[in-house]
């Protein structure tokens, strides 16, 4: 009998970005002592699994790594995708109803382009799921709910071009936080209009607030959208005692939301108030997704959460109610765009690595093609400390890309080696599945 | 000289080992009404000709708690909890528990107090149990919350015995502790008076000797403790025959051990001279409990195995349905086969034919049809052995190390013991395209194997340097860290000095100890290191008293 949920659980003891770093081996260990203690992994509804290791080619399918991703990952890295694979091909496979891949390090702030580590991701191991369930298991339509408490700028980058990859992110405010995006107004390139929702929260925004927007506009999207697989990334740094923002969700919160929004595979994310808040809120998700009772689930010290403010009400209020008018008017504003940009899209972009200290200068051009969504350009000019610029130039070729495309794409690349202005040039082929070095 | 007595469900058996040699061994058919008949029975006759006073050491393996269990003969156990946050433990218990208030965390601070007049209210509603168990959310980091409830309600309860999950184990998982404390009340009292006839009987019989009961997994304990944790001495039947196993054949290379009796065959794996033990306690009625046990396999084939075709397949068991044809029966089975393949000798031949023309008809020769089923029943143990391999390599690992190095298991050698193995084992290592061995002795395997199992125990010794303390659930311990600079090695070393100290106390002379296993985390608080927190599980490294080169009597095989 199919059980109800597949835990991949896989808290990396030995593996840290560096010694005092909050990704560092002590971040589930307080989450491994409340699942063994409570028992989670022996309950009839739970089967645990083993991780495997990713595969370079599951990588290179999503990432285009400067000089090459080998060098920038460690075995851990393999082994966190590997464990998001896992989970997705126990869903597939039918052996569990849902799965979550409760697994370090995290992923959902590396882009497409990779230079090093930045909001302590390196690659992307949602994104790795979703080629390789689109790979293996040719399912094609696909929503991302990022519910960490940064902007999931790293997955919204890979699938900002893409109209059947719905990615919705509620955050605190960029204003506010790291990494600074995650504006309404970042609601994917032309083609892929209003396929990238952004939902930015005041700080201080409780379990009301995130409910109200659950209820007023992600659930009305993934209605709308119907996708074939719904994808969590479940940061849990919303939470009231998180070091690293200023949120005020609960366990309970999150064990709500787990339970609502009925993801089939949930993947781990951020999330450092490892005593405080990643005990309660991982055993609240386990639950949850299990479909057994969380009521019980609630941090010894819940005196501490604030409560939401009246303002903070009112505003996400307001913000809920102008985005319904958006997702409403979407078809039209799509329309727009697509004539406003004329036969190329375009945009320049400076992207911090923060954990690296690079500074990458990015130039982006995707054709509006009538046909397909169109081939994709990267130019990259990235300072590295202590080594210079390194650059690359790269030709994204999409899936089901019209045969103008591919040679256009083909193309640019070419020329662009020819005319040698940059050290690297890549061409990744996402429908003949590969990547390219050239 | 060693007395070894295994109390199987057919029969009981007895040796008495000497100087590497079984110099006796007796079997009587086991009395389910009373085991103490049994027992002394195959003492008794073990022991003819002998000095009572030169035996040693006495060993049991017996099913009373097994039986209890399985017959139902618990006692009405009240069940207290202090589960403070988390999923709802109330409906995944054996019994509905008594819910106090109370919260221990996981670094083990209290972070709730529990209320004495919740412990007095439910005594009121369990006022007629027969024994009690606490248990109470990472008491292993803290059994303080337990032996306070336990004091309080130790006012009312009088003499009845209370259980507590934490001086079970000292490992992780409050539903496996609660169980465990749970099904430890329920066979305390039962286990108290079958260990008072034990010692009763063998005092009429002059033998002094200390009295050592074996556990799920392998290692004996004293009586005196198993009298505390009875429940410890579920199942050990299998145990029993893999420590057999140890002293017969000593496996050094990377091995198979196969017991294959009437019905089933137990698998077992080995690694540098040990068995594997499995990853997680046993279940208990459906219950998991963290009762260590040794990673086994049963695959429903025997000697005595039903032969017939279903769907134009041939099936091999699991059923059986009386003996061999050979040996008087009315359905063909795998013994006919191994006595038809001329592998065995005994039983009438002529009948073992009939039994393969019934199963080959007229097309198969004897020996062709025989062949077909020791084949058959070779395959599919060989699938269990696999299935077996894959569920230890599939097990969750924690570390990257861990995930990345691992190397495949791929023993080298297939031991067979039980009745029916000379006919089955041969065919199963030549399928793996590996060497096999058939240790004499393998007959009464069990009794040898509780005859020189060494008595085992474990600590766990979690230090928590920030907190500035350190607890040993087992002994019920929780002390300031006692030096400023307190590293794993200090962990280690104080968790020998615990374990040495423990094992004193129970009367068990320790050979050796091993780390079972060892976590070593920095605690970090605003980028600043601000301790250490170090668990280490120790135990006295199980074995064999000693290995057993030949035997002396008659009937050996
Ligand atoms: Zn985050
Ligand atoms: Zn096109």
């Amino acid at each position: 009998m199919k059980k109800q949920l597949g835990l991949v659980f896989f808290p990396a003891f030995d593996w840290a970005i560096s010694p005092t770093h909050p990704e560092r081996q002590e971040r589930l260990l307080y989450t491994r002592d409340q699942i063994v203690e409570e028992g989670l992994l022996d309950l009839p509804q739970i089967q645990e699994y083993k991780p495997r290791l990713a595969e370079y080619a599951d990588v290179n399918r999503v990432h285009i790594g400067v000089p090459a991703i080998s060098p920038l990952i460690t075995e851990a890295h393999l082994v966190s995708a590997g464990g998001a694979i896992t989970a997705v091909e126990a869903v597939m496979k039918q052996e569990v109803k849902r799965a979550f891949a409760l697994v370090r390090p995290p992923g959902h702030h590396a882009m497409r382009m990779v230079h090093g580590t930045r909001g302590f991701c390196t690659i992307n191991i949602e994104a790795i799921m979703v080629e390789y369930l689109r790979k293996n298991y040719g399912i094609r339509r696909v929503a991302i709910v990022d519910t960490d408490v940064h902007h999931g700028d790293g997955t919204q980058d890979i699938f900002y071009h893409d109209p059947d990859t719905l990615f919705i992110s509620f955050h605190q405010d960029g204003r506010t936080l790291y990494p600074g995006t995650g504006f309404m107004e970042e609601m994917g390139s032309p083609n892929a209009f209003c396929t990238t929702l952004n939902i930015p929260l005041p700080p201080g925004t409780g379990d009301e607030g995130l409910h109200a927007v659950l209820d007023g506009l992600i659930l009305p999207a993934l209605a709308d959208f119907k996708p074939e697989v719904i994808i969590n990334s479940a940061g849990q740094d919303n939470h009231y005692s998180d070091p690293l923002a200023n949120m005020a969700i609960t366990a309970q919160g999150y064990a709500k939301l787990a339970e609502q929004l009925k993801a089939d595979i949930a993947v781990l994310e951020g999330g450092y108030s490892i005593e405080q808040a990643l005990p309660y809120v991982n055993v609240g998700i386990v639950l949850a997704m299990a479909g057994l009772s969380y009521a019980e689930v609630v941090e010894p010290d819940i005196q501490r959460c604030p409560g939401q403010s009246a303002a903070t009400t009112a505003y996400i209020q307001e913000m809920i109610q102008k985005w319904q008018g958006i997702w409403r008017a979407r078809h039209d504003l799509s329309r727009q765009a697509k004539l406003a940009a004329g036969d190329f899209w375009h945009r320049n972009r400076s992207i911090y690595y923060d954990d690296s200290g690079i500074y990458d200068d990015q130039r982006e051009r995707v054709r509006m093609c009538p046909h397909c969504v169109g081939y994709h350009i990267i130019e990259s000019q990235a300072e590295h400390p202590g080594q210079g610029l390194v650059s690359a130039f790269a030709a994204i070729l999409p899936r089901f890309a019209c045969p103008q495309c591919r040679k256009d794409g083909q193309d640019a690349v070419h020329a662009a080696k020819r005319q040698g202005r940059y050290q690297h040039y890549f061409l990744q082929d996402k429908e003949q599945d590969f990547l390219e070095k050239l | 000289m060693l007395l070894g007595i295994d109390v199987g469900g057919t029969f009981t058996d007895a040796v008495v080992v000497d100087d590497n040699q079984v110099i006796r061994h007796a079997k009587t058919p086991t009395t389910h009404g009373s085991l103490l008949a049994c027992i002394t029975q195959a003492v008794d006759q073990s022991l003819i000709g002998l000095k009572s006073s030169e035996i040693t050491r006495v060993a049991l393996s017996t099913t009373i708690v097994t039986n209890a269990i399985v017959e139902g003969q618990l006692a009405k156990v009240g069940l207290l909890v202090i589960p403070g946050p988390g999923m709802k433990i109330e409906n995944l218990l054996p019994v509905p528990p008594a819910i106090l208030s109370g919260y221990t965390d996981h670094r083990g601070r209290k972070v709730a107090g529990i209320a004495e007049h919740e412990i007095r209210a439910a005594f009121d509603c369990l006022k007629d149990c027969d024994a009690f168990a606490i248990s109470g959310k990472f008491a292993n980091r803290n059994p303080g919350q337990e032996l306070e409830a336990a004091a309080s309600l130790r006012q009312q309860a009088g003499h009845r015995h209370i259980s507590l999950g934490s001086q079970i184990t000292g490992s992780l998982n409050f539903w496996r502790r609660t169980n465990s404390a749970y099904y430890n009340a329920a066979v305390w009292s039962c286990f108290q008076e079958f260990a008072n006839a034990v010692e009763a009987a063998l005092r009429q019989r002059c033998i002094h000797a200390p009295v050592y009961i074996l556990k799920a997994d392998g290692g004996t304990m004293p009586l005196s403790v198993a009298r505390t944790i009875p429940v410890e001495a579920i199942f050990t039947g299998p145990a029993a025959s893999v420590f057999g196993v140890m002293t017969l054949a000593c496996p050094a290379v990377p091995s198979v051990s196969l017991d294959i009796g009437g019905t089933t065959t137990d698998i077992a794996l080995w690694q540098q001279g040990l068995p594997l033990f499995a990853g997680q306690g046993i279940a208990i009625a459906g219950y998991p409990t963290s009762i260590r046990s040794l990673r086994l396999r049963s695959v429903g084939i025997g000697g005595d195995s039903l032969v017939r075709w279903e769907n134009n397949h041939l099936k091999i068991g699991p059923q059986r349905l009386g003996p061999a044809m050979a040996l008087g029966g009315e359905y063909p089975t795998v013994s006919d086969a191994f006595i038809a393949a001329g592998l065995v000798n005994f039983g009438d031949r002529k009948r073992a034919e009939q039994a393969m023309a019934q199963i080959g008809g007229a097309s198969l020769s004897f020996a062709e049809t025989a062949n077909f089923i020791i084949d058959q029943a070779a395959t599919q143990i060989v699938q269990a052995i696999n299935a077996l391999i894959s569920e230890w390599t599939a097990e969750p690992v924690y570390c990257v190390a861990d995930l990345v190095n691992t190397s495949a298991f791929k023993p080298e050698l297939v031991i067979g013991v039980g009745g029916a193995a000379r006919g089955l084992v041969p065919a199963v290592a030549q399928k793996m395209g590996i060497a096999c061995r058939l240790p004499a002795g393998g007959a009464v395997v069990n009794a040898i194997g509780a005859a020189v199992a060494r008595p085992t125990m474990e600590v766990t010794v979690r230090a928590d340097t920030a907190i500035g303390e350190y607890t040993v659930a087992e002994c019920g311990v929780k002390a300031a860290v006692p030096r400023l600079r307190f590293e794993m090695p200090d962990v280690q070393q104080l968790g020998k000095q615990y374990l040495l100290e423990r094992a004193a106390q129970a009367g068990i002379a320790v050979e050796a100890t091993e780390l079972l296993q060892q976590e070593e985390f920095h605690l970090v608080r605003g980028f600043r290191t601000i301790g250490k927190i170090m668990t280490c599980q120790l135990q006295v490294k199980p074995g064999v008293l000693t290995t057993i080169s030949g035997f002396s009597g008659e009937g050996w095989q």
